[in-house]
């Protein structure tokens, strides 16, 4: 599995900020930093607001659009620093070596649009062989329709929640990427279809060798389906490691993750909640950012500014200074 | 032996006529314990938020009746008026829809608890306040308007508001589904603490971890009929129809894992 190793995407002290014609600039995303392998899932978990879908525009490219924009670090990807690259070279990458399935499937599909107008927008820069329309058809077997002849000339207000996740995913599919992103594919659907959207991203996985990240904010589902797990608070990478390390987390709020799932909890009993809100975007405090949260700190948690992950990269790492507390 | 607070006999409900004509809920037949909390769990489109409008009187069934403390509550145009009303609340699923935009979390609550009992703006703030209190919610954030609170805030602002009327029971519609996990941990500590105080909380959801961790008696729904019910934890262990093995086998962690491990084991 010497594949398996091999970095496709490195993401190096990622900055990101809403610049201000006439105040400072707000900052949203700091110390953001992972890598992910070829062929391999990884899951990014954290609440509302820590950032995690802004790192992942920033590898899609559709920061600007957002008014946001990369104020330092990097983003490896095949040799290339996307922070870096122009808009031209964006469209080169963007949907041909990097498809993005959006957070929500009831309003991702362009609604004027029949499942078959939505796959050849996506194919028109396509090099695979075959017609347009073979093509189409080849992607929503792919993607486990049944009924092609019928999808294909229905809208997405004709679809189920499930399916018209199944035509995005056929969507992001459509030049065969290295990377899928996946921005919580399956919030606000059932748990039944949610299930078969996760066999399907690991159906692709295993076929194509397809590396996906997955955004969720259910620990859980990230502990069913991915390789590694990187863990995000208030716009910073607290913890990063393989979901068997991840059973013994290193940082805090990790911990607390982990104690409030209730897939583990005891009926009834009391579940473990973390204390207070994530600091809001521009109100960060000094040193770490979830010392007011934090059932271990110490006086110099609170200083200086947030502490960096500890430990070489690709190992189990953790931004946590008292990280030797947890272990046991 | 606890009384039925609520008792719902051969509901039907059916939208559209013609060849349009859906039938939500077929021939649902219900009870509920004071105190009691109760599971309904299905996939969308399984009617059980219509089966939860029609316990909380906001959807008048196409047949059937509904047996509030042993009344009928559905009795033509004057339906559900007085004290019914006033007990049954419900807690809807998207928190981002249900306050009113222009209105602080205070305002929100204080406006229900002034409907519901009669007394001055200022009394009224004072117990809209310890409602939020009690809630988790300080009050800082109870002068904010519902875009400056999280999701899981504003849910917990619904249930402050549904609260307000003093109700016996709570009627939940998916409360857990649009907010993210530690958050959901505090509803669902929350509406532990609640049961304790003899609230019955009818829960509606589709995901069988909550289900399992709040109710002790569950409804299985499926095209507008319950396929299976009882005990949360005989269900759990022992489910009986090939549908709720489905459901459970789909929850994801561990809860789903020994469910699909007894699958490929069989």
């Amino acid at each position: 599995m010497s594949e398996q190793n091999e970095t496709l995407l490195q993401v190096i002290d990622l900055k990101i900020g809403i610049p201000h014609p006439r105040r400072e600039t707000l900052i949203i995303v700091d110390n953001a930093n992972f890598d992910v392998r070829s062929g391999e899932m990884v899951g990014i978990v954290g609440e509302s607001g820590s950032g995690k879908t802004m790192v992942c525009r920033s590898i899609i490219g559709t920061l600007e659009r957002r008014g946001a924009k990369v104020l330092g670090g990097q983003v490896l990807f095949g040799g290339q620093d996307l922070a870096q690259i122009s808009e031209t070279n964006w469209k080169k990458l963007r949907g041909k070596s990097i498809g993005y399935v959006p957070q929500s499937a009831l309003a991702g599909p362009n609604p004027v649009l029949t499942t078959q107008q939505q796959l050849a927008e996506a194919l028109r820069r396509s090099e695979a062989p075959g017609t347009i329309a073979e093509q189409s058809r080849r992607l929503l077997d792919l993607v486990k329709i049944r009924r092609v002849d019928t999808v294909m000339k229905q809208y997405p207000n004709q679809l189920s929640g499930g399916m018209r996740q199944r035509v995005m995913i056929a969507c992001a599919l459509a030049s065969n990427p290295k990377l899928l992103i996946a921005d919580e594919p399956t919030t606000g659907l059932d748990v039944t279809v949610q299930s078969q959207i996760m066999q399907l991203l690991q159906e692709i996985r295993a076929d194509f060798g397809t590396s996906i990240i997955l955004i969720s904010h259910d620990l859980a589902l990230i502990d069913d389906v991915c390789d590694r797990v990187v863990v995000m608070h208030a716009g910073a990478t607290v913890e990063v490691g393989s979901v068997t390390e991840m059973v013994n987390p290193k940082h805090p709020y990790t911990l607390a993750l982990n104690q409030s799932r209730i897939d583990i909890a005891v009926p009834g009993s009391e579940l473990v909640t973390i204390l207070g809100n994530a600091p809001s975007v521009g109100e960060w405090n000094p040193g770490c950012r979830f010392v007011e949260r934090c059932t271990f700190k110490e006086e110099d948690c609170k200083v200086g500014s947030h502490p960096p992950l500890f430990g070489e990269r690709g190992s189990h790492q953790s931004a946590c200074l008292h990280r030797d507390k947890l272990k046991g | 032996m606890s009384t039925n607070i609520i008792e719902a006999r051969d509901i039907c409900v059916t939208f559209g006529t013609g060849s349009h004509k859906v039938e939500a809920v077929k021939n649902v037949s219900l009870t509920l314990a004071a105190g009691e909390p109760l599971g309904i769990v299905g996939e969308s489109g399984s009617g059980k938020s219509t089966l939860a409008r029609v316990l909380a009187g906001l959807q008048t069934p196409t047949s059937g009746q509904v047996y509030f403390n042993g009344e009928p509550l559905y009795k033509g145009h004057r339906s559900y008026t007085g004290e019914a009303r006033r007990q049954v609340q419900m807690v809807f699923q998207d928190p981002y829809a249900s306050l009113n935009p222009q209105l602080t979390a205070l305002s929100a609550v204080s406006e229900a608890v002034r409907i519901h009992n009669k007394c001055s703006k200022s009394e009224a703030d004072v117990k809209a306040l310890e409602l939020l209190r009690q809630m988790g919610i300080a009050q800082l954030d109870a002068v904010k308007k519902p875009r400056q609170l999280s999701g899981g805030q504003r849910q917990r602002v619904s249930v402050a508001r549904a609260l307000s009327a003093n109700p016996s029971i709570l009627l939940a519609d998916e409360p857990t589904s649009a907010i993210d996990q530690s958050a959901q941990a505090q509803l669902l500590n929350l509406f532990r603490g609640l049961l304790h105080q003899g609230l019955a909380i009818v829960l509606v959801s589709h995901d069988l971890g909550v289900i399992r961790y709040l109710t002790k008696r569950v409804y299985v729904m499926k095209d507008g009929v319950f396929v299976e019910s009882g005990d949360t934890e005989e269900i759990f262990n022992h489910p009986q129809q090939a549908y709720t093995q489905e459901l459970l086998a789909s929850i994801p962690g561990a809860l789903g894992a020994a469910v699909r491990n007894q699958k490929h084991a069989s």
